[in-house]
């Protein structure tokens, strides 16, 4: 089973985003900070990362590039409800940009992509 | 006593309000912040950014490897998208288009921690011819008027990344800013049949108060109306409007007086944030008598507030001719420290 570790720091975002993963038969993780997600990071060894930018404390694009350090190998996901965040080229670091939406097809696609599961669109 | 000065070519005017005293250090700068994790930018991570357009390398090093000096790729994540027809449309009064552009990001160096200001003269050509080529190559495209070219350094001057990059931006549209330059040059060659620029920089040599720096082809100085502290120009002594025209030669020559001219800036003012831009002619303009492409770089020591963006007004705290004096000297005594030590070792 492939395990997701999902960093965000709204609850809603965290059970919505579990269940559906869940029901499409992945492990997930939660970090609910980037400093919590760094260590769940090291400890839990996820397969693929979701990563919200805007948060309390240590910000998404800081964490990105601190996991990629620590492993580039791993894809991570930038999750956010902004645009903006497009402009800072420290978002380079990670494998997609996925706008938050209440349709989350395109986050569960883009997972499937980068773990393999499924080719490019 | 405040004074106000009008800007020559957009007849913009400004305030020069000397408040704070004289001294570069009384601007509150702020300084880099530490930066660690991940580049995309270093070598060995091409793979985090989209295949590059353009790439100068000393050896025969395949495409998206290690082993380049310059490199340009689009922006991974662009504010406009090169792919598709321009489409327009108009909604009442209001005139929209699709956001049609290319967008892409020069690494100036493969080194990280390698500021723009200390590339030397010779890299920093390199970096210019990078700017020239990528203009060449998307003037050949007929859905873009102009190429804004543009450097961020500093978190307060908008950089996200303190690996040395500049960017550039292809639009379909002139920007309102060039559109203003263009049409006040304009005015003053009906009138006169000179070239601003051209009087402007015989009047600034000629006068001597505000030339900061100069070699056989190009000059800097300060403006007679700067919008912030310590802001330069630098322009090809001999008329041409067109960036894209200048010969290698030229480049070089270009190269070492921007050097010097951000030298003279970090010597009196450590750490500063700046911008700098492009000021050149429209894609497939031919080459325009009115017009002189010219660098402007704007470091960031003043805020933008209330009354500039009601009034387009700015306050500068510090008259360019003082400035000038600072930056003539800032060097100088550099070169004095370093050439004392080397006496004394």
């Amino acid at each position: 089973m492939k395990k997701i570790l999902l960093v965000d720091n709204e609850e809603n975002i965290q059970i919505v985003y579990r269940e559906e993963f869940e029901n499409d038969g992945y492990q997930v993780v939660s970090a609910s900070n980037g400093e919590e997600g760094l260590i769940k990071f090291s400890e839990e060894k996820p397969d693929i990362v979701i990563l919200d930018i805007h948060m309390p404390g240590l910000g998404g694009v800081e964490v990105l590039r601190k996991m990629k350090m620590l492993d580039p190998t791993v894809p991570v996901i930038l999750s956010s409800a902004y645009q903006e965040f497009k402009s800072d080229l420290g978002t380079w670091a990670s494998d997609a940009y996925i706008l938050k939406s209440g349709d989350i097809g395109a986050l569960k696609r883009t997972v499937r992509e980068l773990l393999g599961e499924i080719g490019a669109e | 006593m405040p004074e106000l000065r009008k800007d020559p070519v957009l007849g913009r005017w400004i305030i020069i309000s000397k408040s704070r005293g004289d001294r570069p250090t009384d601007f509150p700068v702020e300084g880099y912040q530490e930066e660690n994790g991940f580049c995309p930018l270093c070598p060995g991570n091409e793979h985090s950014t989209p295949p590059e357009v353009l790439a100068f390398r000393q050896g025969a090093d395949a495409p998206n490897q290690p082993g380049w000096q310059v490199r340009v790729v689009p922006n991974k994540f662009p504010a406009l998208i090169i792919e598709g027809d321009l489409s327009k449309e108009g909604v009442g009064l209001y005139d929209m288009m699709n956001g049609i552009g290319a967008h892409e990001v020069i690494i100036e160096s493969p080194n990280h921690d390698e500021s723009f200001i200390d590339l030397t003269p010779e890299k920093m050509y390199q970096v210019f011819k990078a700017y020239r080529e990528r203009i060449r190559d998307l003037e050949k495209d007929p859905r873009f008027k102009y190429v804004m070219v543009f450097k961020n350094h500093g978190k307060a001057a908008g950089a996200s990344l303190s690996h040395p990059h500049s960017q550039l931006i292809a639009l379909p549209i002139l920007p309102r800013m060039i559109v203003s330059e263009l049409s006040g040059a304009k005015s003053y060659y009906r009138y006169k049949e000179r070239c601003l620029f051209c009087d402007m920089i015989r009047q600034e040599i000629q006068m001597d108060e505000r030339v900061v720096c100069q070699n056989e082809r190009f000059i800097t100085i300060m403006p007679f109306a700067p919008r912030t502290p310590f802001e330069m120009w630098v322009l090809p002594k001999h008329h041409n409007s067109a960036y894209c025209r200048q010969s290698d030669e030229d480049l070089l020559l270009l190269a070492e007086l921007f050097s010097e001219s951000m030298k003279r800036l970090a010597a009196c003012i450590p750490n500063v944030p700046y911008n700098f831009v492009l000021h050149t002619e429209p894609l497939r303009s031919g080459g325009m008598k009115h017009y002189h492409y010219h660098f402007e770089i704007v470091p960031k020591m003043t805020s933008i507030a209330g009354f500039e963006w009601g009034s387009g007004f700015y306050i500068n705290p510090m008259p360019p001719e003082e400035a000038t004096t600072l930056l003539r000297k800032s060097l100088d005594s550099v070169k004095k420290e370093a050439d004392e030590k080397d006496t004394a070792g």
